[in-house]
């Protein structure tokens, strides 16, 4: 009998008496790397979050390396070698990689905090995985990338020989990943184990050993990753088929609804991240913003919405100049925005699901009755929303925050999508989503920009902008490096996405 | 709807277990210092409803007496909370509104229904605009309005003091006071020579009005802004205004609170008008988890606690500090609750993703 690093056998955890996982066994074997699958609210987050001493499970027992354990604390996980990096990262941002990695865990040895051992260790470690990481820069100063590896380097440094991964690559750009891949195989190599929660697919067979599926709260099964196919999973994960192609887009004239000129803007911490960036979009139209995160993607969609001043240029919608409108103003012109950062933009975590859906229809007539909010219209719309987006939830009443997080992506998608936009700004619309559901968001965005609507996507992942866009619009440094038309390729995207101009790339 | 009823009555258990707690470290509280909680206990009670609640209409009287400023003043600082704008200086716009309408009701010589009607106005747009001070300072330069309330209060009672020693000291005493107010511009009693009056009329009007108020879009509004400033601007709320119209309203009906009492029970202007009222509706607020009816049951309780207190007080040998020692527990118990649930349902997810 052969041993595992980590037995979870017969977890059920309960909330609100509701199932997240219903007896689930997870056998993770040592030095390998385990893809853990399944759909939005499939219960990966929660099985890892109890298996890091964050949820306590209602049945079922744990085992670390054969030996069962009580996890009843992060404190606890980590003493057993466990580490987990969350899809939200952690860090204080104004301090440096070496304080980061000291502010929460003092020293191994003991009280006294020597910064510039630590900070050697880091950097051997660093250099070992080739994570390129040095302890002394702030982490504001680090790219979302970046700032996962510190996390992960972290975790090992605390003496993680487990390692669990909870969507590691929705943030990483094509390039990031590929290194992120070679790190976690040196990894492997030196014994670790390894959990990847993921919702691509091509990841499993690129990078894991075996796979569990999850699928509402149960365990469907574990396979070896060897040979499976991109088919098999989805139907072990959703139950069915689903399909993958796009019908060619149709071609649509509708003239220009959207003329951004020489926009300038300055991000939060007043460093220019637009730098003079124009672009028209047409009515039926999808523009695919392609680039590598932070070069001003979230900074223009900001200003597309009135969220953030610009410092210069203007935005002509139907050709009148819009420039510094407030956000109402543009959601009375029917401007939709789904925001990057969901959690303190796009929902109010603390209010109900139903209420959430209404955030930008307060004191609209169609909510209201006698002058007042009324709760059965309210009621009405969110019912229909969820059976029509599939957001699986209790009964609308419970928070945002306890719905899971590719189901709260799919509340801001059903809130913008159904206000019926003219024009659409979607910021990474399916980062965090199954493929069922990511299918489902693109097919909806292709029905907004059949129906007439002007849609700009900005997405990190390339394979997603190519399979949506009319055209791609690639964005480098907060300027415009290129326009390129439907079925360009990728390597031609991606040198403009590295700072190559379109010209320059004629000339070689 | 299921989950909801149920929901509050989770949340109505934990209140009320958190009163009992309270009380029982209090009886402890009253052990230790050598007398029988019981008789302490009992003679709170007798105090609050007297030995026969069917006969000693007085009591319960005074008990509604109590409750109208601090449910008034709980209310006024509900709006404001929910916003998470923690108005704590509503003793101030009490006092600011009763200034105001005094002066009026002293020294506006029109006939005396239009001097009801200015003065009522004049001690809604004292109070609205001292609260709505604080707002404005916290949007033009980000001063926390925990900070500006409390100071604006403290110069409001001093603007008091400098009046009742000065401009408009009772010309009939050396005291520090003023006039007494036409007597008949008091706000009339409602059973024979007992202190209820009438403006317990306009305390049902507001609970009234209340119990609406967070389903218009306006309540919405500030609840929402109360959510957080970016998602209240991504849903097309202007925040800044919506902060300074909660404090506007929040420092309105304190100041409205501050009318009622002058001309239904106080009738002229000394040092300490506000008593603690500011202080205590802060508890009641928060006990009542910002929800009308949270309020008006715990609007409720405190006016036993502290009329019964100081008949206890009275009759005992137990000091009435010991009223501030079971206010002190339940301040605590609030705010442990908060951080629990806090814990139990965000900390987690937060972690998640
Ligand atoms: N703290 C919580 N309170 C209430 N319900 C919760 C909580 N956390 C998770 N759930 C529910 O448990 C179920 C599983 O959620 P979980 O986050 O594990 O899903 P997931 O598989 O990670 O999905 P995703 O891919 O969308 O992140 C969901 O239905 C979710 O609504
Ligand atoms: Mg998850």
């Amino acid at each position: 009998m052969d041993n595992y690093a980590v037995e979870m056998l017969g977890i059920t955890k309960i909330f609100n008496g509701v199932k997240a996982n219903d007896a689930i066994d997870f056998r993770l074997r040592p030095g390998s790397i385990h893809g853990l699958l399944g759909e939005n609210g499939a219960g990966k987050t929660t099985l890892m979050n109890i298996l890091y001493g964050l949820y306590r499970q209602e049945e079922g027992i744990i085992k670390i390396n054969g030996k069962q354990e009580n996890i009843d604390s992060p404190t606890k996980a980590i003493s057993l070698g466990i580490g987990m990096v969350h899809q939200h990262f952690m860090l204080a941002r104004p301090l440096t990689v070496v304080e980061n990695v000291m502010l929460g865990h003092k020293s191994r040895r003991g009280i006294l905090l020597d910064t510039k051992e630590t900070a050697e260790e880091l950097k051997d470690l660093s250099d070992h995985y080739h994570m390129g990481i040095d302890p002394y820069t702030k982490i504001y100063q680090l790219s979302v990338g970046e700032q996962q590896r510190v996390e992960i380097l972290t975790a090992i440094y605390m003496g993680a020989e487990i390692l669990i991964l909870d969507e590691p690559t929705a943030v990483l750009t094509p390039q990031e990943t590929e290194e992120f891949f070679h790190t976690l195989r040196e990894m492997r190599k030196d014994g670790k184990s390894i959990v990847l929660i993921t919702h691509k697919l091509e990841e499993i067979a690129a990078l894991v050993d075996e796979v569990t599926v999850l699928r509402d709260g149960k365990m469907i099964g574990t396979r070896r990753a060897e040979g499976i196919t991109k088919e098999e999973l989805t139907r072990m994960m959703v139950g069915r088929d689903v399909m993958f192609n796009f019908p060619p887009l149709a071609e649509m004239n509708l003239g220009v609804k959207l003329s951004i000129r020489d926009l300038t803007a300055v991000n939060d911490r007043g460093v220019p991240s637009l730098n003079g960036f124009s672009l028209d979009i047409h009515g039926g139209e999808i523009v695919g913003l392609a680039g590598v995160d932070g070069n001003g993607q979230n900074e223009l969609c900001e200003v597309l919405t009135g969220l953030r001043k610009e410092t210069g240029g203007s935005i002509f919608l139907d050709g009148e100049d819009v420039s510094g409108k407030t956000p109402r103003f543009y959601i009375d012109k029917k401007v939709s925005y789904i925001p990057e950062d969901r959690h303190t933009t796009g929902l109010a975590m603390n209010w109900n699901l139903k209420k959430n859906m209404i955030l930008k229809a307060i004191g609209s007539k169609r909510f209201m009755k006698g002058g007042l909010m009324n709760e059965k219209l309210i009621t009405q719309n969110w019912d229909t929303a969820r059976d029509e987006y599939q957001i699986k939830a209790i009964d609308g009443d419970e928070k945002a925050r306890a719905l899971s997080g590719g189901n709260q992506q799919k509340l801001i998608l059903a809130r913008e999508l159904n206000a019926d936009p003219d024009v659409l700004i979607a910021n990474q619309p399916t980062r965090g989503l199954d493929i069922g559901a990511s299918e489902y968001v693109r097919q909806k965005l292709i029905e907004s920009r059949n129906g007439g609507a002007a849609v700009l996507v900005v997405s990190a992942d390339l394979e997603e902008i190519m399979q949506v866009s009319d055209r791609i619009a690639v964005i480098y440094g907060g300027r415009l490096m290129g326009i390129l038309p439907r079925g360009a390729d990728v390597y031609e995207i991606g040198s403009l996405m590295m700072g190559k101009r379109q010209e320059e790339l004629a000339h070689e | 709807m299921n989950k909801k009823f149920r929901d509050s009555l989770i949340n109505l258990g934990e209140t009320l277990a958190m009163l009992v707690l309270a009380l029982l470290v209090g009886a402890l509280m009253v052990k230790i210092s050598g007398n029988d909680p019981l008789e302490a206990y009992s003679a709170m009670l007798t105090g609050a409803f007297g030995k026969n609640p069917l006969k000693s209409q007085m009591k319960i009287y005074e008990l509604l007496v109590k409750v109208i400023p601090l449910m008034m003043v709980a209310f006024a600082m509900s709006i404001a909370f929910k916003a998470q704008l923690w108005n704590i200086g509503a003793g101030g716009q009490f006092v600011m509104g009763s200034i105001a309408s005094t002066a009026v009701a002293l020294y506006v010589p029109v006939p005396i229904p239009f001097r009801i009607a200015l003065s009522l106005a004049a001690a809604i747009a004292a109070g609205a605009f001292w609260g709505w001070l604080a707002g404005w300072l916290k949007v033009r330069f980000n001063a926390n309005e925990v900070i500006t309330t409390l100071m604006l209060s403290y110069i409001a009672n001093c603007i008091l003091l400098w009046l009742i020693n000065g401009p408009m000291q009772d010309p009939y005493s050396d005291l520090t006071q003023s006039d007494v107010i036409p007597e008949a511009m008091f706000l009339p009693r409602l059973i024979g020579n007992y202190r209820l009056h009438s403006g317990i009329f306009i305390l049902v009007f507001v609970a009234v009005v209340m119990c609406f108020f967070w389903k218009t879009p306006l309540g919405y509004q500030i609840e929402l802004v109360g959510q957080g400033r970016k998602v209240a601007t991504y849903s097309g709320a202007n925040v800044d205004r919506t902060i300074q119209t909660a404090m506007l309203i929040s420092g309105g009906l304190a100041g409205l609170a501050g009318w009622i009492e002058m001309f239904g029970i106080l009738h002229r202007l000394f040092p300490d008008i506000a008593s603690n009222y500011g202080d205590i509706s802060n508890i009641i607020a928060l006990l009542g988890g910002l929800n009308p009816y949270g309020i008006i049951a715990s609007s409720f309780f405190f006016a036993v606690l502290i009329n019964g207190g100081s008949s206890m007080n009275r009759m005992t040998n137990v000091p009435y500090s010991i009223v501030d020692v079971i206010q002190g527990l339940i301040i605590i118990f609030v705010i442990a609750k908060v951080i629990l649930h806090r814990k139990n349902s965000s900390a987690a997810v937060k972690k998640s993703k």
